[in-house]
């Protein structure tokens, strides 16, 4: 333990750092696509929901590794090269956009269809239905579910070492390799992601609390 | 359908044909630079021919050699799928490369004549097929340790390799180690190379990858501005890729390559003299010229390790 945080602190916090930002992007970046993949997938033109379906089938069942590797050495095949850190990134954002679609479309879903006839007989438009409604309302019913794919997409972060990237997995690795101290390195690692689990959990309860949905 | 004694003859036979086929069917890939020394043709065959003879004093005189020269050809453990070291040639039957030119030329310095029969080895059965004396000597880019010398007697070294640096073909500004610093290296993850980089590039930004194919393709696609591992491994990534280059020294603590024969037997003298007689002789030069620096453009002959000098 001493050796551990009196040599490799600055190394542990920096594999925390890389891990928190492929966290904070791909969740951000899930979160903005999802929701307009679910718009498509709720909307009243076809070949749009068509197109959201096609992509969620894709994504939600292709391994991450196998995508990360794809993305980071694929792509420069055909002239487009996102590089090692952002390749991670747009690999853990696509399937958490997936998975972030099917939570949003199951919350819009939630909200009772007598609500949109109403919306609708008020005269407003898909666009005024969906920001003035479903999303709000949407929104509220998915906290939850939307807590578990933030931890989901967390733990996937460490998909960053099978590419070399030094995030939290790879640095406990990489200092296990040289130091030998066994399972005490990865405990650290394994505390560190808990802390950040259970700090979302906490948010996210908060935030329940708040915008509770009366019915 | 009943089967008789003849169609299930026949079945086998068919059966074996075919299998052959498939295998022909399997071979390596010609090397992609065209315009490159193929590494043999006639040059090949003239410079193993050229190789010295024993005299018969020295052989009769030798245990190990007497056995070879009454057998009548030289039995050898090597491997037929090293580009740059020992490649089947489908069409000949016959292996071609650096190892294998010692091999031929070995076999010639103590039969007077270029005979010797190739069987495959891997890295687990190198020490067990010299143990049961199932072959005379195995020579297969075979890197001298302690724990096999304690299995296995080495002759040589005969060949030393050390980590290289590979760089796209694009890159000027590195010429050496010193110019990795700032710059992103791979390497893999489970080789000697992170400590390496660690020790000789401190200020390099490493990437360690899981394989091979990984960290070359890291940067043939511009990920890695260079990537840094055993130079033979890398050499055979030249022959192969005409997107990449080898630059720059060969640096780092020195991956020696023997000459493995059986411990009981007193053969360890006898090859260490033919080795020493080809590398003052520049024969070993002109092979290493043909079979590696004409195809991986390495325009520096290196010296020869001097045999005997095993640093056990």
């Amino acid at each position: 333990m001493g050796v551990l945080f009196g040599n490799y602190l600055p190394e542990l916090l920096s594999g925390l750092w890389v891990t928190v930002q492929i966290t904070g992007v791909s969740f951000v970046g899930a979160l903005i696509l999802g929701t307009l993949l679910a718009t498509c997938r709720i909307s009243p033109i076809p070949p749009l929901r068509a197109a959201a379906s096609v992509y969620v089938e894709i994504f939600r069942n292709v391994p991450l590794v196998a995508l990360v590797v794809l993305v980071v050495y694929g792509l420069p095949e055909i002239g487009l090269n996102p590089g090692f850190l952002p390749g991670v990134m747009l690999a853990t954002t696509s399937v958490g956009a997936a998975f972030a679609c099917e939570t949003l479309r199951t919350g819009a879903n939630a909200v009772g269809a007598g609500q949109i006839e109403a919306a609708r007989s008020i005269g407003l438009t898909f666009s005024g239905i969906m920001r003035d409604v479903v999303v709000p309302q949407a929104a509220r019913s998915v906290i939850g579910p939307m807590v578990t794919l933030f931890i989901g997409i967390l733990l996937s972060s460490s998909m960053a070492a099978v590419v070399g990237q030094a995030d939290l997995t790879y640095t406990a690795s990489l200092i296990n390799n040289k130091e030998a101290l066994g399972l005490i390195t990865f405990a650290v690692a394994a505390a560190a992601y808990a802390a950040i689990s259970l700090g979302a959990a906490g948010v996210g309860a908060a935030a329940e609390k708040k915008f509770r949905v009366l019915r | 359908m009943r089967t008789t004694a003849r169609s299930r003859v026949l079945a086998t036979l068919t059966a074996v044909a075919l299998s052959t086929l498939a295998l022909a069917a399997c071979s390596p890939e010609d090397p992609a630079d065209e315009g490159a020394d193929e590494g043999g043709g006639d040059a090949y065959t003239e410079l193993v021919g050229s190789g010295p003879v024993a005299d018969d004093a020295a052989v009769e005189g030798n245990e190990w050699a007497s056995a070879v020269r009454e057998a009548g050809v030289l039995t050898v453990g090597g491997t037929e799928t090293s580009e740059l070291f020992s490649l089947l040639d489908p069409t000949t039957g016959e292996t071609r490369g650096f190892d294998s030119g010692i091999q031929q030329m070995l076999s010639q310095y103590i039969l007077g004549e270029v005979n010797m029969e190739l069987q495959q080895v891997t890295v687990d059965t190198r020490e067990q097929v010299l143990e049961s004396n199932t072959v005379d000597t195995v020579i297969a880019t075979y890197s001298i340790t302690p724990e096999r010398a304690e299995r296995v007697a080495f002759a040589g070294p005969y060949y030393s390799s050390q980590a290289g640096i590979l760089v796209s073909t694009d890159t000027t500004d590195i010429q050496g180690v010193d110019d990795l610093a700032g710059r992103t290296v791979a390497t893999q993850a489970n080789s000697t190379g992170v400590t390496l980089l660690e020790e000789e590039a401190p200020e390099a930004e490493i990437l360690a990858l899981p394989d091979h194919a990984q960290a070359l393709a890291a940067v043939q696609q511009g990920n890695a501005d260079a990537y840094v591992i055993d130079q033979t491994l890398l050499m055979n990534a030249v022959v192969a890729n005409d997107d990449v280059q080898i630059v720059g020294e060969p640096f780092g603590p020195e991956d020696p390559y023997g000459i493995g024969v059986n411990q009981d037997s007193d053969a360890v003298d006898f090859i260490n003299t033919f080795l020493t007689e080809i590398e003052d002789s520049g024969l070993w030069a002109d092979l290493w010229q043909l079979t590696i620096g004409d195809r991986a453009d390495i325009p520096d002959v290196p010296t020869p390790p001097t045999p005997g000098d095993t640093g056990l």
